[in-house]
Order: C-alpha cells, then sequence, then structure tokens
C-alpha cells in the first residue's frame, strides 16, 4: 500500500488535518474508513510505527520503541513521532508510546472487519431493471467532469468559449485563487492557475478538495461529516452502487457538489444510490486518478505522449484537447494531425508562459512527467540544450531585480553612520550599504523604524 | 542625515549602462551606487522597465 505523497514527508491533507483540534479529529478518527484512509496518506515510517502499536494492549516505554532506531535514523524516527503527535494519532509524552484509543479500535475494525458503523458505505441492493453503471461509464463520465473544469481554465482568457462547469465549482476555482474575475468581468485564470493546470491530476484533486474543506464552514457543514465522507468514498468500491439512506444531512448536501467534480456519478433517475468514479476511490491511495484507457485516448496519458527534440521541436501524440491546450501554454503550435500536434519550444511561447507565472522548473517537469516511452531511452531524459535554454529565458526575464526603499546618505559622521546602520541591520531592513561612501539601502518596512530610532537619538542629544 | 525615498535596482553591469544612457535622454537616477546598483525615483520605475525591456528585446533574433 504505497501512498502517492511518498516523495513528500507529508501528504498535503496532513497539513490541513494538523490545523484542526484534537476534539474534530478524535470524532473522525471514530470511523474506521477516515483511521485506513488516514493510515494510507502516512509516509511509510509513520505506517511502520502505528502498525507496531496498532495490536499492543499496554503501553509500552517509549525507550523501549527507540531502541530498534539505528542511531543515524534517529532523526527521521523522531520527525515521524512528531508528524503523529500532530494528528493526535499518539499523544506526545517523554516516557510512555500509546496509540490514540479511539482510532487503535477504529483502525482495527478496519483491518480485521466488524462492526456495524457503515463507515465504508453501504451497498444498495441489487436493482434488476436498473443495472450498475460499468466501469467504462463511470470512468467516461469522470473523465468529463474532469476535463471540462481543466478546460474551462486553460481557455478562459483566450476567447474561445468551452462548456462551463456548474456556478459551484466557478466559485471554488475563484475562492482558490486560482481563477479570478477581472474588473468584475468574466472569469480568468491566474498565475496560480497556470500552475495547477501543470500539477499531476492527484494532486489538483486534493487542492480542489482542500479548497472545498476550507469553505466548509462558512457554508455551515461540519467539518467531520465531510472529512469522513470523502475518506468513506476513498474506500468505497469502484462500479459498486451505494446507498444514500445511512449519509448524514451534511453528506446528502455533499452529494451534489461531488457530482459537479465527477468524483460520484447518479443515475437521474434514482437520487436514492449513488457509484463512487475512479476519482473517489483513488483519493488515498497511489493509482492513478484518471482512467488511462478511456475512449480514443489510448494509455498515453499514463505512458507519456511528447516527444522533445534537441533542436526544441515538440511531437505531442494526443487527440485530447486539453493536452493540446495545456501544451499551449508553452510551446508554439504549428501543425496539428488527427492523432499529432507538432511545434516548437521557442523564446516567445516560453516568454509567454513566464509571465503567466508559469516556472522554468515547471515547464521541465511537465515535460519530464508526459515525456513518451521512447523519449525514456535518452539520457537525460530532455535534451539538455533545451532545458538550459529554458532557465536561460527566466534568468533573461529577471535580469533587474528592483526593491522599494529608502536610501540613508549624508551621515554627519562615520560613527553616527555606523550607529545607525548597525541598528538597521539588527533589524534585518538592509539591502545595500557602502562604508567608504556612507550611505546605505533600507527596505520600505524598515524605515518607520529607523525614522524613529533616528528622531529618539537626536532628541536625545539636544 | 538625508533619507530618499526610492527604488533600489540590481543589475548586471551591462543593463547598468544601458540604464544610464537612458537616463542621459530623461533623468531618473537618483545615485550611482556601485557597479550593480542604482536607485532611481519610484514613480519611474515602470516606464524605465518597460524602456529596458524594449532595448533588450533589440538584442535578440527571432527564428520565426
Amino acid at each position: 500500500m504505497e501512498t502517492s505523497s511518498s516523495d513528500t514527508p507529508s501528504h498535503l491533507l496532513l497539513a490541513f488535518l494538523h490545523s484542526q483540534s484534537q476534539t474534530a479529529l478524535t470524532r473522525l478518527y471514530q470511523r474506521p474508513s477516515a483511521c485506513l484512509s488516514i493510515f494510507r496518506l502516512l509516509g511509510p515510517l509513520e505506517r511502520q510505527i502505528v502498525m507496531n502499536l496498532l495490536w499492543l494492549e499496554s503501553v509500552i516505554p517509549a525507550a523501549t520503541m527507540a531502541a530498534w532506531v539505528p542511531q543515524d535514523s534517529r532523526q527521521a524516527y523522531e520527525h515521524s513521532l512528531s508528524i503523529l503527535s500532530r494528528l493526535h494519532l499518539l499523544p506526545r509524552s517523554a516516557a510512555k508510546l500509546a496509540l490514540n484509543s479511539t482510532l487503535k479500535t477504529g483502525l482495527r475494525h478496519a483491518i480485521v472487519g466488524g462492526g456495524s458503523s457503515g463507515s465504508f458505505g453501504v451497498p444498495a441492493n441489487s436493482d434488476e431493471s436498473h443495472p450498475p453503471p460499468s466501469v467504462e461509464t463511470l470512468d467516461a463520465y469522470a473523465l468529463e467532469r474532469w476535463e471540462t473544469i481543466l478546460h474551462y481554465m486553460v481557455s478562459s482568457g483566450t476567447g474561445r468559449s468551452p462548456t462551463k462547469p456548474s456556478q459551484a465549482v466557478l466559485v471554488l476555482l475563484q475562492r482558490s485563487g486560482l481563477m479570478a474575475s477581472v474588473h468584475g468581468g468574466a472569469l480568468q485564470i491566474t498565475s496560480l492557475g497556470f500552475q495547477f493546470l501543470l500539477h499531476p491530476p492527484h494532486a489538483q484533486l486534493w487542492e480542489l478538495l482542500l479548497q472545498y474543506l476550507r469553505m466548509v464552514e462558512e457554508r455551515q457543514m461540519d467539518l467531520v461529516e465531510v472529512l469522513s465522507f470523502l475518506f468513506m468514498l476513498s474506500t468505497m468500491e469502484l462500479g459498486r452502487e451505494y446507498s444514500v439512506e445511512h449519509l448524514s444531512a451534511t453528506q446528502t448536501a455533499m452529494l451534489e457538489d461531488l457530482r459537479d467534480y465527477g468524483i460520484i456519478w447518479q443515475r437521474k433517475t434514482s437520487p436514492t444510490r449513488f457509484c463512487p468514479t475512479r476519482l473517489a476511490t483513488t483519493l488515498t491511495s497511489s493509482s492513478p486518478p484518471l482512467p488511462t484507457a478511456a475512449g480514443v485516448t489510448s494509455s498515453s496519458q499514463a505512458q507519456g505522449f511528447i516527444i522533445l527534440e534537441t533542436n526544441y521541436r515538440l511531437y505531442a501524440y494526443t487527440d485530447n484537447p486539453l493536452q493540446t491546450a495545456v501544451l499551449n501554454l508553452f510551446v508554439s503550435l504549428k501543425s496539428r494531425f488527427p492523432n499529432l500536434v507538432v511545434g516548437a519550444i521557442t523564446r516567445e511561447s516560453v516568454k509567454k508562459a513566464l509571465a503567466n507565472g508559469i516556472t522554468a522548473d515547471q515547464i521541465i517537469s511537465y515535460l519530464t512527467t508526459h515525456a513518451h516511452p521512447q523519449m525514456r531511452k535518452n539520457k537525460p531524459l530532455l535534451p539538455v540544450t533545451v532545458q538550459d535554454q529554458i532557465r536561460l529565458w527566466e534568468l533573461e526575464k529577471n535580469r533587474m531585480k528592483s526593491q522599494e526603499g529608502y536610501l540613508y546618505t549624508a551621515f554627519a559622521s562615520q560613527a553616527d553612520y555606523e550607529y545607525v546602520l548597525h541598528y538597521a541591520k539588527q533589524l534585518g531592513v538592509v539591502l545595500w550599504e557602502s562604508s567608504p561612501r556612507r550611505c546605505f539601502f533600507g527596505t520600505l518596512e524598515g524605515h518607520p523604524n529607523i525614522r524613529g530610532f533616528i528622531e529618539r537619538r537626536t532628541a536625545g542629544h539636544a | 542625515m538625508k533619507a530618499i525615498r526610492g527604488v533600489l535596482l540590481t543589475c548586471d553591469s551591462a543593463v547598468k549602462q544601458i540604464l544610464l544612457t537612458m537616463n542621459e535622454k530623461q533623468s531618473f537616477i537618483i545615485e550611482d551606487l556601485d557597479d550593480h546598483h542604482l536607485v532611481i525615483k519610484a514613480d519611474e520605475e515602470w516606464r524605465v522597465k518597460r524602456e529596458l525591456e524594449a532595448e533588450l528585446e533589440k538584442n535578440t533574433y527571432s527564428l520565426e
């Protein structure tokens, strides 16, 4: 069970959970599905620690556990303990280690089964006249919904008007700062939004869901209910229908929102049952959240589809309008064929991307992740010339740095100068200094303090 | 002692020379600090940036 967050120390969601109160988290841990999901989001070492403690009936001395840890891994171990304690999974105490008892019960239930909390969702009774949708239908649906959102973002500002996602999605995009309305007009993608487009789908999904979680309170929804529903979805089975009967009012209200994101599927005629899509069932796992073989896209999405040559020419084997639109952010596209897009990375196209707030590293990492299998034979993967040039273009943009502030000059004496400079340095506001010329440049923020300091000093002299 | 409000520009020496030339046409430099630093008038910042951009653009060639 590998989490998607193995490269980062902690999943986006864990950081969010850190900021929640102990009471809220303990309520959350009452649900076995939530325990299992959080367990899956933890890093490998944290999971190891939890597993070791899970079946112990009594507390164990911290020293016993620490004795297993080699000296050079001490830091990693301490780091893991602090993550666990901030999640209130493992109360921090100097002498004894024991898992949060609520979590212990919940996670045990999740592993061995039992209990009747229905926290993994209650499957709906099979209905002869309406067989559950096939996995392909669900995948196509999820992909269509999700790409509608991304496509709307990428096409805003280009004059074309693609299908609009629902109003709730638009609000979410706006609140998360991915899109903004310019002068009260139509929504335009922001530089944050451009960066978002280049992220992997799993990260994108969680970024939007986190924003959803942040908005929960002002919509007077119960955060614990919302979180536990997401976790419930993440442990459900793809291609199976579940009943809405056992959901709380908050969770029923969420159904509509999640339908807009393509996370769940509901038949219009039978609102009493719903189906999680692949987006939902992979929320806490490492499997790709979007179907890899949907429709005519073949498996290009998983395998990568971009070939980049040393002469800056780029060939993208795709017929997906979204992928083409994303490429268009930083590639100057030349021709389009039924299964191939040809373009070149030029100074103009990269400059346009940089002006939109995309960084050179993001472009390079996008090209790396989506490189065609043929490219994987190359070492390094991307032509070095192109990588370097993209970075150089970025540097070129920053040839001049400007900082607003005050130039302090014409000091009466060297001692005077050094005295004030010393004070300014303590504040950490000095940007430039020259002792022979007896002047220095301080930031705008530091000015009131420095002026006050000089005034106090002059007053003292008088 | 004097405090002068302005914008500190940090740049390479080539850019600095261009700025000095631009300054001869329309003055905006408050203080020439050293090879890599200049202080200019705060309200001229955007104009200077724009003109510098245009100047640098003259020195690049595009294949298109």
